[in-house]
């Protein structure tokens, strides 16, 4: 258990880090004690992942201090952190998929089983089936990385982080950086019972957004908000409301995402979805979006929102089921089809999808249909800078010309520009793949103006977004999603919104 | 297909048969084989000299080069890269041995120390090609491109145009003199192929050239060090061409700019007909070798069964297309450049 | 000029560089050889230029998308084959025919690649056996040359029009042809946006396979053109006609500033690129320099253009 008085195996103090336009970390200090399993919760944006990386040696932090066994110390790179004692379970699969189990627990520390370069096989194999029965589990280290499960890879990450106990100096700290979010419920049980096992030799940072799932397995919680550390609770005195509550802070407020002019949606259906399948990733879904409607999808990863907004966008075509745009029964094997069709797509990464960085604002305006502007093969330049030049005074687009690189336009313009582009399109169905990701206040409270105005003149919006109170604010009907299958349908018409704990039930 | 694993909630030690076995050949790997196996089928059926001693004599002759070539730009394509300065190295080798060794153009005479000198320009090719791809930040395409022609361009400067006869009967004796029935050269490309095999399977640079091939970020973020790892690929790639050069040497019995015409699109081809991956992170130079026999034997098959030289080369290209065709795996695949 | 394509990078200076090299490279030369700045001299250089030029533009289009191909002296050589063993016969249908075969070429290599998902090096390097082969085997591995009344059929080639060579304006055309395409087309801007941003050209509904095929039509039907060209001006075709024309024609367009992966360029750039590729060339022989080193002047040439123009910033991993 832990020993109050002992110095803390690994902690920060006052640390600073800012990214242009984001201001990542606000004087974090946190500690983690010997054999801790520290859970670290926050919205997306608080800035979980920059604090990992940061205590991984990815980022270097503008100001404060790491320190580790109570000594200030710099962490240069994931290797130097590494050999200080500090490894990381990635969230998304690290482990190379080409390489065996033994070589990836290895990998990069080769040299101890090797003379003058030459690999001896047989110690390095015996060596990586005694690091995978600490966490107990079997797997024959020759087998290819790929051959496995992902809670048999999980398992192989941990034990590659253990390795580290080797040749670091002091107490061993291991961040587990979502590592439940593509396992089953019985895999997760084995997972957090080896955590436990090993609390002995290691310490834990555990992130995570299923807030059950920290509860049950930390003995302390760290939460964040916008960049800094709000709260300390001991699991013992916490429960899924209370961390909610401090997660979010304020409540709900009705004029930021303008209420207000929220207008009742039309009685023409645009799209309908009947019985749609996808595989693993969404089963049986049905809904009705009507003109003017904001219908606001939750859920967490692995709900199959993401996917459902990819098909609805023409990513991912649907297996089965039927997909109704404008009363046509179609399946979407494009995004050119469904452009054709009048749906729009704003992208959650929208410097990869949404725009074309290297492009000026005009040519990404106008990306999405330039047949208007053709005649006889070629771009009327005149007609289509007028037409630019009108997008981006009714969207109060900031650009210095509309000659100007998207890449140098600030976020919230640039997520304007993609919007620009659609509406140019006459796109009559917009999917909203977390729109305000990235910016800030200012701009997020302008996309939601425009996306007001946008559907009071009838156009339809499917919404899925990083925080449920943006979810609920803006939406007009909401669908909660887990698991593949909707679980919750509900309005939100203004002044009678549902609270976000009435939805996060049917969330987790 | 999800496996569990099999334990109990408690953390006792676990019972029950182990989660995968190591597979030691993967279905896909042997696919080359099974295509090398039924042309040589069909070429007996249609010729059935193709089975002769002398055809596999042949063979062997003309497969050495391309092996030796091969087994070089394998490991540059493992890392992920491509390399098409193969003729530039080729041919820089084999001229600089003309003039070293005993030849009809100048009164050098220096045996043994000519060929060590060839494989050490050829590992400085290499190294150049490495420090200008890692250096410069040159994409492999484009620095390999560059160098293809500067490889030559030194060729033909050294050479103003003539070709150099080579004399030295030790060289010659590469392509002439038999071990076994098998001339001394392909003895020496098989055992080019067992030290490749070594360093790809035994040593941490194989093993480091997979990782950066199967996914240089999660190299990067285990300590390995990638600018040295692709500097090694790319010189010992032209220690191998410089191989490729004195066989081609010995075997034309001269040095000269055009000895090394052609052979990029052989090596190529049997590099990626033999399954290694243009991706990166898949493939070995066993499986090279079996690409090399797959098009010498193509080849040396339409020639016994008629088909003019001029053609052959049409018919590899339709060959490459179809292997990297049916390798590829679509699925990952989204941006194809 | 482009209304659209910027500087490549912020920078503005780096567009010049270019053009700035040309003017001081001829300076150079003709510095120390002022024969080199004689109007003939400079229209001579003008017209062999012109062959390399309408090669470079062609695959210009394919590396704005961020692909490459490798087929291209394959393919002109081919086309002259075409127009030396059918002049006879199809008279001014031979020049027909070479470019309908340069489309067919085109289209079964863009095919291969966005069909099959082959990446373009190998689709146009195995395309370039295939149409070696194919002018091999037409042409019996020979070089035919054309007699008098067959020369008769290219006087459109050959010959001056107010005392510019013929070749020159067959260049110029070229040059209006793709900076329209380029420029003021669908085509020429949905290929900017594939080249510099392919996942956002795709998800704004871009019918990105569409053009990709288009470009690669372009670089053979081009290449053929240019094949065509050549065997007027040498007056014979062969299999071997344009060998060693592959590396210039890309030196061309990298040199000029166009990015080897993609998005930001122009014809014009590749005008110049090729009009450097040629004072390179040819002021070398001015200045005495050994035809044999000039190999390794072009290919160090090319390694230090790229490196100098290529944005590192758009590429976090350079394999």
């Amino acid at each position: 258990m832990i020993n109050p008085s002992a110095e803390p195996v690994l902690s920060l103090v006052g640390v600073d880090k800012r990214f242009p336009g984001v201001h990542a970390l606000k004087n974090v200090s946190i500690e983690i004690g010997r054999g801790e399993v520290v859970g670290l919760i926050g919205e997306n944006g608080a800035g979980k992942s920059t604090l990992m990386k940061i205590l991984s040696g990815v980022y270097q932090p503008d100001s404060g201090e790491i320190r580790i066994a109570g000594k200030p110390t710099k962490l240069v790179s994931a290797a130097d952190a590494n050999t200080k004692g500090i490894g990381m379970v990635f969230q998304e699969q690290s482990l190379l998929t080409n390489l065996t189990v033994g070589e990836n627990i290895y990998l990069g520390n080769e040299a101890q089983f090797s003379r003058y370069g030459v690999i001896d096989w047989r110690a390095l194999y015996s060596a990586a089936a005694r690091q995978l029965e600490k966490v107990e589990v079997n797997v024959d280290p020759r087998c290819r990385a790929d051959d496995l499960s992902f809670a048999a890879r999980q398992m192989v990450e941990l034990a590659k982080a253990l390795t580290l106990e080797e040749h670091a100096a002091g107490h061993l700290v291991v961040l587990l950086d979502e590592p439940t979010s593509v396992l089953e419920r019985a895999e997760i049980k084995v997972l957090f019972a080896r955590v436990r096992s090993l609390k002995s030799r290691a310490s834990f940072i555990f992130v995570s957004h299923r807030l059950d799932e920290v509860l049950e397995l930390s003995d302390r919680i760290y939460v964040m908000k916008d960049g800094a550390v709000v709260a300390d609770l001991k699991a013992a005195d916490a429960n899924v409301t209370k961390l909610h509550q401090v997660m979010v802070g304020r409540s709900l407020q009705a004029e930021y995402y303008r209420e207000p002019l929220q207008k009742p949606f039309r009685k023409e259906v645009v799209l309908e979805a009947e019985g749609l399948t996808l595989g693993h990733a969404y089963q049986d879904v049905g809904f009705k979006l009507h003109a003017g409607e904001i219908l606001g999808i939750a859920g967490v990863i692995g709900s199959g929102r993401e996917e459902l907004a990819r098909t609805l966008s023409g990513f991912i075509p649907h297996v089965s089921g039927h997909l109704l745009i404008g009363g046509r029964d179609v399946r979407l094997t494009s995004p050119a089809e469904a452009v054709d069709l009048g749906i729009g797509y704003i992208p959650r990464e929208r410097r990869v999808e949404g725009l074309v960085l290297f492009l000026s604002v005009v040519a990404n305006i106008t990306l999405a249909d330039l047949r208007g502007l053709t005649h006889y093969g070629l771009i009327d330049s005149r007609q289509e800078r007028k037409l630019a030049a009108n997008w981006v005074e009714r969207l109060n687009i900031r650009t210095p010309s509309i000659n100007t690189l998207c890449l140098n336009l600030s976020g919230g313009n640039q997520q304007k520009v993609v919007l620009a582009k659609w509406l140019n399109a006459k796109a009559k169905i917009l999917i909203l793949d977390h729109p305000t990701r990235g910016l800030d206040v200012g701009a997020k409270e302008e996309v939601y103006e425009l996306v007001r105005a946008v559907t009071n003149e009838g156009v339809a919006v499917i919404l899925t977004s990083d925080t449920l109170e943006e979810t609920i604010g803006l939406s007009h009907s909401l669908l909660v999603m887990r698991d593949g299958k909707i679980t919750h349908r509900t309005e939100a018409s203004p002044g009678r919104k549902p609270s976000q704990i009435d939805l996060i039930q049917h969330m987790v | 297909m999800a496996k569990t694993l099999v334990t109990s909630e408690a953390a006792a030690p676990v019972a029950g048969p182990p989660i995968a076995k190591a597979r030691r050949w993967r279905a896909a790997s042997w696919a080359p084989v099974a295509v090398l196996v039924v042309l040589c089928a069909i070429i007996s059926i249609i010729n059935p000299n193709f089975m002769s001693f002398g055809n596999a004599q042949r063979i062997a002759q003309a497969a050495m080069i391309p092996l030796v070539l091969g087994i070089g730009a394998t490991f540059i394509i493992l890392m992920g890269s491509i390399d098409l300065s193969v003729e530039g190295g080729l041919t820089l080798a084999a001229v600089v041995l003309s003039l070293l060794t005993l030849n009809g153009a100048n009164s050098n005479d220096f045996g043994i120390f000519a060929v060590l000198s060839v494989l050490i320009i050829g590992a400085l090719f290499g190294f150049i090609n490495g420090i200008i791809h890692v250096h410069f930040r040159v994409p492999s395409f484009m620095a390999t491109l560059g160098t293809w022609f500067i490889g030559v361009g030194l060729a033909n400067a050294l050479l103003g145009g003539m070709a150099v006869r080579i004399n030295d009967p030790g060289i010659r004796g590469l392509a002439i003199e038999r071990f076994l029935g098998f001339p001394w050269g392909a003895w020496l490309a098989l055992a080019c192929l067992a030290v490749a095999f070594a360093i790809q399977n035994f040593t941490r640079l194989g093993r480091h050239i997979y990782a950066v091939g199967g996914g240089e970020e999660l190299a990067v973020l285990s300590g390995i060090s990638v600018v040295r790892v692709r500097i090694i690929a790319f010189t010992l790639a032209g220690v191998f061409y410089a191989f490729g050069g004195i066989l081609a040497a010995a075997q034309l019995g001269l040095g000269n700019a055009q000895i090394g015409n052609g052979r990029l699109f052989t090596t190529v081809t049997a590099v990626v007909v033999g399954g290694t991956a243009l991706s990166g992170g898949q493939g070995s130079v066993l499986q090279t070798l079996v690409g090399v026999l797959i098009v010498v034997v193509l080849s040396n098959g339409m020639v016994l069964m008629g088909v003019p030289p001029s053609v052959q080369i049409g018919v590899q290209g339709l060959m490459i297309i179809a292997a990297v065709a049916l390798s590829i795996d679509r699925k990952l695949m989204r941006i194809v450049k | 000029m482009q209304k659209f394509v910027q500087a490549l990078d912020g920078d503005k200076l780096r567009q010049w560089l270019p053009l700035v090299t040309l003017v001081l490279l001829v300076t150079l030369v003709g510095a120390f050889q002022p024969s080199f700045l004689r109007l003939s001299t400079l229209l001579q250089l003008a017209s062999d230029t012109a062959v390399l030029f309408v090669l470079a533009a062609g695959v210009t289009f394919v590396i704005m998308l961020g692909g490459i191909d490798l087929s291209l002296q394959s393919m002109a050589s081919l086309a002259s084959v075409i127009v030396a063993l059918t002049v006879a016969r199809l008279g001014y249908g031979s020049f027909v025919l070479a470019l309908a075969v340069g489309v067919l070429a085109g289209l079964a290599s863009g095919l291969a690649h966005v069909l099959l998902k082959i990446p373009s090096f190998i689709a146009t390097l195995a395309m370039s056996g295939v149409l070696a082969s194919s002018a091999l085997v037409l042409s019996k591995e020979r070089s035919i040359t054309l007699g008098e009344l067959d020369r008769g059929y290219q006087t459109w080639i050959t010959g001056t029009l107010f005392g510019l060579p013929n070749v020159i304006i067959i260049g110029f055309i070229v040059l209006v042809i793709a900076h329209i395409l380029q420029s003021q087309t669908r085509f020429g801007r949905y290929s900017a946006a594939i080249g510099a941003g392919e996942p956002a050209a795709y998800a704004s509904g871009v019918k990105v396979d569409r053009q990709k095929v288009y470009s690669y039509i372009l670089s053979a039907g081009f290449a053929a053109l240019a094949g065509v060209v050549l065997a007027g001006r040498l007056a014979s075709g062969s299999p071997t006609l344009a060998a060693e024309m592959l590396l210039p024609s890309i030196a061309a367009v990298v040199v000029g500033g166009t990015a080897i992966t993609g998005g930001v360029g122009s014809i014009w750039r590749t005008l110049i690129g090729a009009l450097i590729i040629s004072v390179v060339r040819i002021g070398m022989t001015f200045l005495g320099v050994n035809i044999f080193a000039q190999n390794i002047v072009f290919g160090a040439v090319l390694i230090a253009a790229v490196a100098i123009t290529i944005d590192r910033s758009k590429i976090p991993i350079v394999k």
